[in-house]
Parts: C-alpha cells; structure tokens; sequence
C-alpha cells in the first residue's frame, strides 16, 4: 500500500522524525480515520490537505496525544510509541497550535506561555524570568506584544500569535499548526512565514493544516491528502498544481471556484437611512434590492460587524430609521427582526451561531419554534423533524443523526447549520458575515450555492466576507465600509482590487493612530 | 509599568479598590449612627466576627477561581464543630481530636475535589451531596444530641482557638491572619495557585499545557475544607460545646465574602485581598445593623441584597468589557 509515502524528489532523503501507519479512529457514530499513514521529514513542511471533516484535525490531535488512537503505529525519531498522551508529546518535542484559540484569557501572556511549565526559583514561581524568556521569544519571532498583557485583552490576531509563540517557545522539533493564519492579518502571515522558514532551516518539521491554498506556495514541500477519514496522495508540492490537489481532495473536479447565477433584480426590500449605533457604525445609508446579493468589504474592525448587529437589533441603534418592504420597522431586539424577515447568520459561530451543547436538530428548529407549536406552546415532533430533514437534505449537512450535538461537527457542517436554522422561515433578507472563515473548498462552494439559492428565489442577500476574491466573485454590488462608514458603492463588474483597497483606507490616517492595529487588507 | 497596567495584571485588584471605599462608606455611616461602633471594646468583637468569614471566604474563593463551587463548607464546620467536641467530651485528648477533626474534613475535601474534577460531576451536585452528609455525619456523632460541655481539659484548647489574646489581638482573628498569609502566597507565589487560575480561566487550555487538572481541582477542595474545619474548631471552642446545627448557611456567607470582594463566580479571576475586604463588610453589616437594632431576619435581607448588588455590578462591569472586544474582533 503506502507506496507513494516512499518517494521523495524535491526533498533530500532527510532523517525521518514522525512515521504515522495504518491509525484508525473512531467517535460514536462515526469513523473518522481509517487506514491512515503519514510521513513527516527534517526540515520540512508538510500540508496536511483536504475537505472539513476529512480527519486532519483528529490526525494531528492523535499525533499530540489529546486524541488516543484505536489501532496503528506511530513511531517518532524512529521509535514506537505505545502510548502517546499530551505529556509524553510534549518530552518528545511535539507541539500543536489549535484551530481553536485555547488560552486563559484572564491570565498574562506570559503566564499563558509558561503555563504547565513554569519556571520557578526554590519553589517559587520566578515571573520576571518568564518574563524576560517571554520577551526574548517574542522578540525573537518580531511581535510586537507585551509580555504583562492579558490576553482576553489581546485582539484575536495577537492572540493567535501568542499561541504561535507559546508552541515555539517549547523547542519543539515537530511543530502542528491547525489553521494558524485563519485569524491573522496578513503582516502577521508574512512574519510567521519568516518564522516558519526559520524553523526549517533549523531543522524542524511542520505539519501545515489550511484552508488557504494560496498560502502553500509560500512555504510548503510536500502534501498529503486525506478525504473522508482516508489516506488518498503525498505528492511533491513543486510538481503538481493547485487545481490537481483540489481534486483529489474533493473527489471529483470543482468546476468553479465562485459559481454566479443571475437573477433579475427587483424592487428595493431593505432600506437603511443613516443608521448610528455606538462608535463603530457612523450615518450608513444602503438600499438591498430583491434577488441581489449585495457583499459587503473592508478591512478588519471596519465595523461591518456591527453595522449588522446593530441591524439585527443585537446593539442598540443611536439614530437612524430601517425601511422593509417600504415600511419603516421598529428593530430594538433580534426577535422584533426575526419578525419582520430579517436573519443574521453571524460571524463567530461557535459563540454566536450555534448551541454547540444542543443537537443539530435543536439547533435548526431553535429559532423556529413559533412556527413548529401550536397555541399552547408544545412543539410538534413531526413538524419538527420535518423541518429539520428537510433542511438537512436541502443544504446537504453531513452527519450520522440529526440528534448529534453541533459541536462534533466540522466547521463547514456546522457552518451549514447556523445558515440552515434561517432557510426554514421565509425571509425576505439574510446576513451573511463571515459565512466561509476557516470552512474548505467545496463547504465554501456550498455555501455560495446556497446564496445564489437564496437569491433566485428573491431574497436579498447581504454578504459580509474579508477575502476580495469572493466578494468579487459572488457579489453583485458591493459596499465597501471604513471607520464605521460606507466609503464606497460599486458595481461588481466595475470592481477591481484595487479601487476596493482605496475606498477600505480612505481613513487610513485613523487607522495607523495607536489606539487601532493597523490592519491590512487580506490579499492572500 | 503604569500603574493602571500593574491594577489590571493584578487579576482583579480594581474591585477591591471599589469595594475598599464601600466599606469605609459603611463604617462611617455605622460610625454616625451610633458613636460606640469605633468603641475599643466593638471593634475587637467586629474583628473576632469577621474571622470565621474570612477564613470560610478564603476556602470558597479558592474554589470559586477554579471554576467550582463549594455547597458543603457550612456542613463541614458543623461537621467539625461535633467531631471535635465528641471526641472531646469522650475524653481524648484536645489536640488529638483536632488532628482527627481535620483529618476527617480533609477527606470530605478530597472526595469534593476527585467527585468534580475525576468523575466530572457538575460541583453544585456533588458539593450538595457532600454538603447533606457532611450534616448528616454532624448529627450522627453524638446520637443527634449537641454535646455536653468539652470541660476543664478543654482549656488550653478554648484558649488557643477563642478567648486568648497574643500582641493585644484575640487568637481568632491572628489564626484567620495567619492560614489568610499562608493561603495568599499559595495562590498568587507558587505553581499550584496559577494552576488555580489557569482551570479557572479555561479548562480546556490548561489540560492541553500540560497542567495537572485534578491535583489541582483537589487542592482548592481541600484548602476550602481545611478552612471550614478551622471554623468550625473556633465555633466549638466559642460556645465550649458541640452544636449541630453550626456553620449553617456559612457557604452562602463564603459565597457573598468571595463575590463581594471580587472573585468571579465563573472562574479564573480575583484575589483572596478582595476577599478580606468582602468578609469585612459582610461583619460590618451584621454588627452595625445590630448596633442600630435591626433583627436578625432585616441583616439577612440586607445582605443578600448587597451580595446581589455586588455581582450585579461586576456582571454589568464585565459584559461591556467583553462586549467592546466582541466588536474589536
């Protein structure tokens, strides 16, 4: 089997630090990896490549010793590892940057990246030391960041470098990063590249986990591809092609990368006039048209979030008046926007898009139970898995039961389910923000459909997104937002990158004022 | 370092600031009402309240910042008050029955800290079953009678834990000064107290930097119920019998000491300074109130009003704080 693990061009025949073979693992009701091998060298990246819900976070996290494998062999620096727990990972040299953010947000950042293994003086713990050993790797690796921070305080950008820093900061020799540019703007992509590249010409070996094609040929030297929980291809990164390893991690050719259907636009549904809501929304004014998807641009803490919130009636509205269907409605709470038929599919969905605790059929009917009971309140069990299946079917949410909790989907699964709990009402305008952050090729793809759906049907379509490429792609107009403000309005095939660029920072000077990280936009 | 930074580093220090100037406020209105509050003889008394607080509030912030709660501290000091005071009217020497006091209270803080942290019980649940045995083995001990008095051989025993004085200052209040010092350097010096804070503040990150999550769980639990034992010993050593009805409501007290002194209820945040200063009010209220002529049952309310208040503001305090970062994000 494995024959192809064998080969090696590109890269020198290198010492092997990590030789995965035949690991299988299962969840209740689930097989998440079965068969799978994998090969990490000296001096190397390696992206572990394929689709939400393929095992490369349940690999990786096997590897680290949070997960236990069922059957397979692991062998590290040549030698077998019976039992690999995080402890036994962590004295041989393996760390691992979660996908998840996992720090102690009350804590320090250099409580955070001594934590476990604190540096003490005659029993005592030694802070300025840490303190000092914080600065140096921080330093070392160009963040900017104070060492006596506390990192709930951290954007989530420096957060994320924290953690990078936390992983390096333990001399691993095998490093796991899970989706580590996700959260990063993309200065600090360029820097941890840097470092990334430091660390190979030091010797380490780096398993790379993104979504981000792109960013591969930055850094990387080989890949292996998994889909559905198996083994597919390792190939040498310089000697194939981005549309080649798509489709072997698809299974199939993805026609298109950002699918458009046109549909005839009607008459305006959403008005907004000179809409004020605390700092971050300052006098927005646009017009949402039926069967239009409108996307909306700018750059980090633009306040695009918050021109949504403040939409949906989560914040509270300073002046301005919302206008649906040629009817100024009253929006003070969510419900009251529910109501009307506006729905907002947020950008955090773990926190704000989903009940990770409650299953996904909870999850689908939460939002809907006015329409699933009856006049005493108690809901009806076939409405309800009627609605649920049909939702399920409809947006093709891959999952044993629709009783699993959401929280033990993939990201692009789950991403589906915080977009599918609007589909069952028949709303006249959906938000999307963020709908594609961190989910997969394909997820995204289904995604997209699901807008064009929504769009044919006459829905309007707001479409927030930080990647310029999908906003162009699947927008038919576009608003572009800066310091709280709409800068721009533009046609999408008037739109170029940068004329979109211009309008993100045409207050610029504001941005670089100290208060606010000067954010850039991703080009990536 | 500005001074600003330095209060927020200080996990939590600006609650203790605010409380601080509460409680001056209090003493100055107690102060008016009635001039004897600042009376010499009062303020030994009002220090000599507030030491079993401070010693059940210290027990519970330890928990509370690891993300727990403790139900069963009010049970424990029962628990301790009877055993102490059976063993003593039995005959045994004072000092053995202390030590078998404690080593009976430490074993219900290890069956706390391994219930929630081994078996994942929710520690409301768990801490409530604690809680009920605890009272239960309180009856038990002495046939459900309170014991008779612990007697002559009980003096130095009384002495140490109640009536003495040493530096012009009764025993209680140096014993809850001194286990007050030692439990501070603990949580804010070494190892185990940032493990404290850092389960606390997020399980799931400090189980995967490698920290020792029900070592440390156990711990809090039992730091918590060595506190309870001590009150429950000077409670014992006070009335100079065994009640079995002792301690009952302190967790509730340990609770409103920790909160109002500004430990968060959800982990990983507060200090165990703010926690001398939550108990202080708590005594202040009660002895002022009694000072002024106000039953039992008004203090009651007023307490649990200020305890409401009090979490009320620092829920307030921090939904803005997390708030604005939603938006940063």
């Amino acid at each position: 089997m494995n024959k192809d693990l064998i080969f090696t061009k590109g890269v020198k025949m290198q010492e092997k630090l990590v030789e995965i073979r035949n690991i299988n693992k299962s969840f209740p009701g689930v097989k998440a990896l079965v068969d799978v091998s994998l090969d990490l060298y000296k001096g190397e990246v390696l992206a572990l490549l394929g689709e939400n819900g393929a095992g490369k976070s349940t690999l990786m996290k096997i590897l680290s010793g949070v997960y236990q494998k069922d059957s397979g062999s692991i062998k590290v620096y040549g030698k077998e590892v019976e039992e690999m727990t995080a402890k036994r990972a962590r004295e041989l040299g393996i760390a691992i940057i979660h996908q998840e953010l996992n720090m102690c947000s009350h804590l320090s950042v250099a409580e955070n990246i001594f934590l476990g293994r604190e540096k003490l003086k005659s029993g005592l713990l030694s802070d300025n030391e840490m303190k000092r050993e914080t600065e140096k790797i921080l330093k070392r690796f160009q963040m900017d960041i104070d060492p006596d921070t506390i990192v709930g305080d951290l954007s989530v950008s420096k957060q994320q470098m924290v953690e990078i820093a936390k992983a390096l900061s333990t001399q691993a020799k095998i490093l796991i990063m899970d989706e580590p540019t996700s959260a990063l703007t993309s200065k600090e992509i360029n820097e941890l590249f840097s470092v990334i590249k430091q660390l190979k010409a030091e010797g380490c070996g780096i398993v790379y986990i993104s979504h981000r094609l792109e960013e591969l040929s930055h850094i990387v030297d080989r890949v292996t591809i998994l889909r559905d929980g198996q083994y597919i291809k390792s190939m040498d990164f310089a000697s194939t092609t981005l549309p080649e390893i798509i489709t072997y991690m698809v299974g199939r050719e993805l026609k298109e990368k950002f699918p458009r259907v046109e549909s005839k636009r009607g008459k305006t549904i959403l008005e907004v006039n000179h809409l004020n809501a605390g700092k971050m929304v300052k006098d927005v004014s646009f017009q949402l048209r039926e069967g239009e998807i409108v996307g909306v641009a700018g750059l980090m803490g633009a306040g695009r979030t918050e021109m949504t919130r403040a939409v949906f009636g989560v914040d509270s509205k300073d002046s301005g008046e919302i206008i649906l269907d040629g009817e100024q409605v009253l929006i003070h709470k969510p419900k009251d926007a529910i109501k009307a038929g506006i729905v907002l599919a947020p950008e955090d969905r773990k926190r704000d898009g989903l009940c990770t605790k409650l299953s996904v059929k909870e999850n689908i009917s939460l939002p809907n139970l006015d329409l699933l009971c009856n006049l005493l309140g108690v809901v009806s069990r076939s409405r309800e898995n009627g609605m649920v299946s049909k939702t399920i079917k409809s947006l093709k949410i891959k999952l044993p039961e629709d009783t699993v909790k959401a929280e033990s989907l993939s990201g692009g699964n789950q991403q589906k389910v915080v977009v599918g709990k609007w589909l069952a009402r028949n709303s006249r305008v959906v938000i999307f923000d963020e709908p594609t952050r961190g989910i997969d090729v394909a997820a995204k793809v289904e995604i997209y459909n699901i807008m064009n759906e929504l769009k044919q049907q006459g829905v309007g379509v707001l479409f927030i997104s930080s990647e310029m490429p999908e906003v162009m792609g699947i927008s038919d107009r576009i608003l572009v937002m800066c310091d709280g403000r709409i800068t721009g309005e533009l046609d999408t095939k008037d739109a170029t990158g940068d004329i979109i660029l211009s309008y993100a920072t045409k207050f610029d000077k504001k941005l670089e004022d100290g208060n606010r990280e000067s954010q850039e936009w991703r080009q990536v | 370092m500005n001074l600003a930074k330095k209060m927020k580093a200080s996990r939590g220090m600006g609650q203790v600031i605010t409380v601080t100037i509460g409680l001056i406020i209090l003493c100055i209105v107690f102060g008016i009402l009635n001039p004897n509050f600042f009376s010499g003889r009062n303020a030994g008394n009002l220090f000599r309240q507030i030491a079993p607080i401070l010693l059940i509030g210290v027990g519970q912030s330890y928990v509370l910042i690891t993300g727990n709660i403790d139900l069963s501290i009010g049970s424990l000091v029962g628990m301790s008050c009877m055993v102490s005071a059976t063993l003593m009217t039995k005959g045994m020497n004072p000092w053995m029955a202390v030590l078998l006091t404690l080593f009976s209270c430490l074993l219900v803080g290890l069956a706390n800290g391994l219930l929630v942290a081994k078996l994942k019980l929710p520690p409301f649940i768990a801490t409530l079953g604690t809680m009920t045995i605890a009272r239960g083995i309180a009856q038990i001990v002495n046939n459900n009678y309170n014991t008779d008095s612990i007697g002559e051989k009980a003096e130095g025993f009384r002495n140490f834990f109640y009536y003495g004085k040493s530096f012009g200052l009764y025993n209680t209040i140096w014993i809850a000064l001194v286990l007050w010092v030692i439990f501070n350097f603990i949580l804010s010096k070494t190892r185990t107290g940032r493990h404290i804070y850092a389960i606390g503040s997020n399980l799931e990150a400090a189980k995967l930097s490698g920290v020792d999550i029900v070592g440390t769980t156990v711990k809090a639990f039992l730091v918590s119920s060595i506190c309870a034992c001590t009150v429950g010993l000077i409670i014992c050593a006070t009335s100079g019998m065994g009640t079995m009805d002792a301690g009952n409501g302190y967790e509730l007290y340990a609770v409103a000491a920790s909160v109002i002194g500004g430990v968060s209820t959800l982990g990983g945040q507060g200090n165990i300074l703010g926690t001398i200063i939550g108990a202080a009010i708590w005594g202040v209220l009660q002895n002022g109130l009694q000072f002024v002529g106000a039953p039992v049952a008004i203090r009651n309310i007023v307490i649990g009003i200020i305890v409401i208040v009090s979490v009320l503001l620092d829920v307030i305090v921090r939904s803005g704080k997390f708030h604005n970062k939603a938006i940063k994000v």
